[in-house]
């Protein structure tokens, strides 16, 4: 795994059919422990520029793809720091060649903190305190298209 | 399995200590035999971090992991989890909920050899006060703790102090219930007494003494030896440690001393927490005498 929250390996167009249906990019947990479904606080995602609402992002891990709706409620399928969760976006003839500006924001609760600091969590915006072991919540990153 | 036959206190690593590098530039081995090179022979691990595939690893994983003791002389001391009742938003997991994720994580830890669980209860406010029903969930999960002979064990860690209310209720539920499978982890961070400019003091936070430890010992199966500050010649220049091990083998303590480095710093780029590891047992290996 890369140091950078989104890697450069797993960015691609996503092909279903011999169609481009979109394109996906992995993301490794800036987290020192691992986290449950329920706990990830998704966030939007822009590419160049473009939002693309949080509903619209489906998450995969370990073989399987989860809706926003469905990680909401699932404190059973946990997700290890070692491992890479990848994003899959649907958008018709996927993206361009060439360079692309990521931006993705999203964080996580945890049990062992007040919950007066767990209320005011937001993903698209980092907390008032940096606290490096629980990571940024907004990374970017230029990556490639072939 | 390896056995490590050394009475009183006796070193180990906590492996979240290498947070900022598992993962990414060292794999779980690499922390075993960093443990190797420094002598010690307790590890703490965290379930959720370093198990791969947790809670279900697969069995030639657990095989492994039984190769990686045996190779490093590594006694699997701490098995650091949590009860994450706070797991969903909107409402907390019930008691039922919360015991069956606790005897997960005892099996769990029983399969792994440990003996000692850092068991981490969620809070409730600024106070790192655990959640109300937290007596109704180690009740219910005591008897499999006792089965699989492992401890469960609540941290104290600063703001709190051991002289304060948490303290005093976990040490009447185990008088009162007379368990064995239940304790304390002292982390040393209730005994700082070095603050530099500019560093965060909680303003709840008022530093023990190594002497509150002597009623607790009883209680304690396991230390996190927090260290904030180590000077180049190998000295901790914030916590009273030659104090604090003077107290614990005069009263004949026996269990592991987990390093726990939990400086930020850990982050910096080309950072080696390894190093910083090395300087404090450079200096326990002095204190202790081993």
């Amino acid at each position: 795994m890369e140091k950078q929250v989104i890697q450069s390996v797993g960015f691609r167009n996503t092909v279903e059919n011999g169609a481009v249906i979109g394109f996906q990019f992995k993301i490794r947990l800036p987290y020192y422990r691992g986290v449950y479904l329920s706990q990830l606080m998704p966030g939007t995602l822009y590419v160049d520029g473009e939002r693309i609402e949080k509903e619209d992002i489906v998450w995969y891990f370990k073989g399987q793809d989860y809706t926003l709706e469905e990680m909401r409620t699932d404190w059973k399928t946990h997700w290890n720091p070692t491992e890479c969760a990848v994003l899959k976006v649907k958008k018709p003839g996927g993206l361009q060649q060439g360079y692309h500006d990521l931006k993705y924001g999203f964080c996580f609760t945890s049990s062992y903190m007040p919950p007066i600091m767990q209320d005011k969590l937001d993903p698209d915006q980092e907390s008032f305190v940096f606290m490096p072991e629980f990571g940024k919540h907004v990374n970017e990153r230029r990556l490639l298209i072939v | 399995m390896y056995h490590y036959d050394r009475k009183g206190p006796k070193r180990g690593v906590a492996f979240y200590s290498y947070s900022a590098e598992f993962g990414l530039t060292k794999t779980l081995e690499d922390c075993f035999e960093d443990t190797y090179d420094m002598g010690a022979h307790g590890i703490e691990i965290l379930a959720n971090t370093h198990i791969e595939n947790y809670p279900y690893p697969s069995d030639a994983w657990v095989e492994n992991w039984f190769h990686l003791c045996d190779k490093y002389e590594v006694v699997p001391v701490e098995y650091g989890h949590w009860i994450d009742s706070h797991v969903i938003r909107g409402r907390e997991l019930t008691t039922e909920e919360s015991i069956e994720m606790l005897e997960r994580d005892i099996r769990l830890a029983n399969r792994l050899g440990f003996t000692v669980m850092r068991t981490k209860m969620p809070v409730i406010n600024g106070k790192l006060e655990p959640v109300k029903n937290w007596r109704e969930i180690i009740k219910g999960a005591l008897p499999l703790a006792e089965r699989m002979n492992v401890r469960m064990c609540p941290e104290i860690h600063t703001p709190s102090n051991l002289n304060g209310e948490m303290v005093r209720d976990y040490v009447d539920f185990i008088k009162e219930t007379g368990t064995k499978n239940f304790g304390l982890n002292i982390d040393f961070s209730v005994f700082r007494t070095g603050f530099e400019e500019g560093q965060y003091r909680s303003p709840d936070y008022q530093a023990n003494t190594p002497e509150d430890l002597i009623p607790l010992l009883p209680y304690v199966y396991c230390c996190h030896a927090k260290f904030i500050h180590m000077s180049d010649d190998f000295e901790e220049t914030t916590i009273p440690y030659p104090a604090i091990v003077k107290v614990m083998q005069d009263y004949g303590w026996d269990g592991y001393l987990l390093s726990e480095y939990e400086g930020a710093d850990k982050y910096d780029d080309g950072y080696e927490v390894g190093q910083t590891l090395r300087k404090q047992h450079i200096m326990l290996k002095r204190l202790l005498g081993d």
